[in-house]
């Protein structure tokens, strides 16, 4: 006990002077995970949000453009600016200028145009059934009158053509709703009855959204970029703890203290015991702060705030497999690297690779699926995976499964490799 | 006669795949309170058989046997006697000199009072307890030469074994070691020391061992190989015994 409480001491001086490998291990992953976190969660408010910068030039003489504004507005899927006093060849660069993704112009002939087509189509369904004449429908001319769209060019295909879907839906709804008016007042009526009016607003067939997860309904939660970005970046930084502890290794190796721990009995594995000790605390001091940033700081500046898991147990079983995952893979690196360039390079490199496919700089699901598939070598991948079931979904001891596993048997395979090098070079 | 401390049998010793062994057959006693020498040009096999001595390398062939106050020894009893003193510098330069003597004092088991007062008086014997509290990476060459001997004391082993401890110092640091080394053996510790400084065998070594190709070629006090080669001096000597070409 007493030579291990030396060696502990040793190992914790060590770390107190090696500056550079603090700075890396606490304070990097804390730039990261405010700066990421920030820059994805604008990304979550236009994805998840949906609201998007329209500008709106609205020269309709009727009363239809503004409708068609107020729809706009009211559907919640836009932030809608009008500026009437422009004319159209200057929506596009004022669309550009003011930072709009979308813009619309609304020629002064619209709400003409749009009773004269309902208008037309009124008729035209009358002298089918027989009730006015084809003379009078055939007077009746179509409108040419068209809306203007103009789409900032960052806007994807796929996202451009949901956007016009929607508009079209709004303006289809005014459509119909002007060409059933007409078709009352062709046939004598004053106005729509209130009945007809009241059943054509809720005709509507209603859509149920309901997200798949695998635990009870009521328990699940939606991702936001904290939920993703501080268990990701406390991963990260984490693993990035190869630099420091297998660049300590490489030094006790190459200078010949290990060798000289070799002719006191106990001293090597009790090096290294300490070693692993001390990188533990390290790691769960990481996570700790990182945590705490996530549910204490950002909600004060406009973040969502990390709200911790219902199971606690499994979310400390997680997290320190993380842990030892990342330690045996630094001591790996450590053993069998011959230069402590080596084994800083070849560790962070590595490390930026595992985090790249293991879904830690981007969700993995956003991946092509090949991608995906590639990422579960990934020992970050399983991590974060780990972190995922228990923050979005319910942290079921099932649902973590995959991830202990994986990680036991990384940490399993890292472990009897150091071993095999060791024992090879007969320190132990 | 005393039974020998250290006695080594017939050990031979290859490395990784190569067919030429390090160690070729060595047959050694060393006696308690020597001061025992083992010189040879590069190549030699001295670090590897100091090495097999200290138990961090085990021989292909052969066996090393430890008898201490007629009592013999396994590995795992001995260790705790034994103090190496590498030729590299096998401390923590980013810990200072303090530091460095406690921790490995601390793995050694001493108590922490015990562990302390030695370390004050080994820093002061070797002159740096002006720089105790000075991390080791600041020092002078001959400075961490002394600071690497003194954690090898650091526990008052029985046998000490030092590779080439005075190898790129200034005539006070060498004149340092060698008075505390020469103070130790006074106390009845053994030493085993190699050097490529032929002229540290004849003025600091009871007996001496010559090594070449992985062989002892010669092994007795140095007064008697020199007249029993008819020599002037052990460079000489070497020459003789060793020839004129260049090692690797």
């Amino acid at each position: 006990m007493k030579k291990l409480l030396v060696s502990l001491k040793k190992e914790l001086l060590l770390l107190v002077s090696d500056k550079m490998g603090l700075l890396l291990m606490y304070l990097m992953p804390l730039v990261l995970v405010f700066i990421i976190t920030l820059v994805q969660n604008s990304a979550f408010k236009l994805v998840n949000e949906n609201r998007l910068e329209m500008l709106i030039i609205n020269h309709d003489e009727g009363t239809i453009g503004d409708s068609l504004i107020g729809h706009l507005k009211h559907s919640g899927d836009f932030n809608v600016e009008v500026l009437n006093q422009l004319d159209l060849s200057k929506l596009k660069k004022e669309t550009l200028d003011r930072r709009k993704l979308i813009s619309i112009y609304i020629p002064k002939d619209f709400s003409k145009g749009i009773h004269e087509n309902s208008k037309r189509l009124s008729n035209l369904l009358l002298t089918e059934f027989g009730v006015v004449d084809a003379e009078k429908t055939t007077s009746i001319k179509g409108s040419t009158s068209q809306i203007d769209y103009f789409f900032d060019p960052i806007l994807q295909e796929n996202f451009r053509l949901s956007i016009l879907t929607g508009v079209h839906t709004i303006i289809a709804g005014i459509e119909n709703e002007d060409m059933i008016r007409y078709l009352f007042l062709d046939m004598g009526y004053d106005e729509i009855p209130p009945h007809i009016k009241n059943e054509l607003m809720a005709r509507q067939m209603p859509l149920n959204p309901v997200q798949i997860g695998d635990g009870a309904d009521e328990t699940l939660k939606v991702p936001n970029s904290s939920q993703h970005n501080v268990p990701a970046w406390s991963i990260f930084a984490m693993f990035f703890m190869v630099i420091s502890l297998s660049g300590n290794v490489v030094k006790e190796r190459l200078s010949g203290s290990f060798i000289r721990l070799q002719t006191i009995p106990s001293a090597f594995l009790m090096t290294i015991f300490s070693k692993i000790l001390v990188y533990l605390f390290v790691a769960l001091t990481q996570l700790g702060i990182m945590f705490s940033i996530g549910i204490l700081v950002f909600p004060h500046i406009d973040l969502p705030g990390l709200e911790l898991p219902d199971n606690m147990l499994g979310l400390m079983v997680i997290s320190l497999l993380s842990a030892m995952a990342a330690i045996s893979y630094s001591l790996l690196i450590g053993v069998y690297a011959k230069t402590q360039e080596q084994a800083g390079g070849f560790g962070a490199i590595s490390i930026m690779i595992f985090a790249a496919i293991g879904g830690i700089w981007v969700p993995s699901f956003i991946m092509p699926e090949y991608m995906q598939s590639i990422g579960k070598i990934s020992p970050l991948h399983w991590c974060i995976e780990g972190f995922y079931s228990l923050f979005l979904k319910n942290g079921t001891w099932t649902e973590l499964s995959g991830s202990i596993v994986y990680l036991l048997l990384f940490i399993f395979i890292c472990q009897v490799l150091t071993y095999l090098k060791l024992r090879i070079q007969n320190y132990i | 006669m005393e039974n020998p401390i250290i006695e080594v049998e017939g050990v031979i010793k290859y490395y990784g795949n190569s067919k030429e062994p390090s160690l070729n057959g060595i047959n050694l006693s060393i006696y308690a309170g020597e001061k025992f020498g083992i010189f040879g040009p590069n190549g030699a096999g001295k670090t590897t058989l100091i090495s097999i001595l200290c138990d961090i390398l085990q021989p292909t062939e052969g066996s090393v046997k430890y008898t201490v106050e007629n009592q013999p020894l396994s590995v795992a009893d001995i260790l705790p006697q034994i103090g190496f003193v590498p030729q590299d510098f096998a401390f923590y330069a980013e810990l200072t000199a303090k530091q460095n003597l406690h921790f490995f004092g601390g793995v050694y088991g001493l108590e922490k009072e015990v562990c302390k007062e030695r370390t004050d008086s080994l820093l002061k014997t070797l002159g740096l307890d002006h720089v105790a509290n000075k991390r080791v990476k600041t020092f002078s060459g001959g400075m961490k030469r002394r600071i690497n001997l003194a954690i090898g004391l650091i526990h008052e082993p029985k046998i000490v074994f030092l590779d080439e401890p005075t190898v790129g110092v200034d005539v006070q640091s060498k004149m340092s070691i060698i008075q505390l080394l020469e103070d130790l053996n006074a106390k009845g510790t053994t030493l085993i020391y190699t050097s490529h400084h032929l002229r540290e065998a004849e003025d600091f070594c009871s007996r001496v061992a010559l090594m070449d190709h992985g062989k002892i070629i010669a092994v007795n006090t140095v007064p008697e190989l020199l007249v029993e080669h008819k020599v002037a001096n052990m460079e000489e000597l070497m020459i003789n015994l060793t020839g004129k070409q260049l090692r690797d």
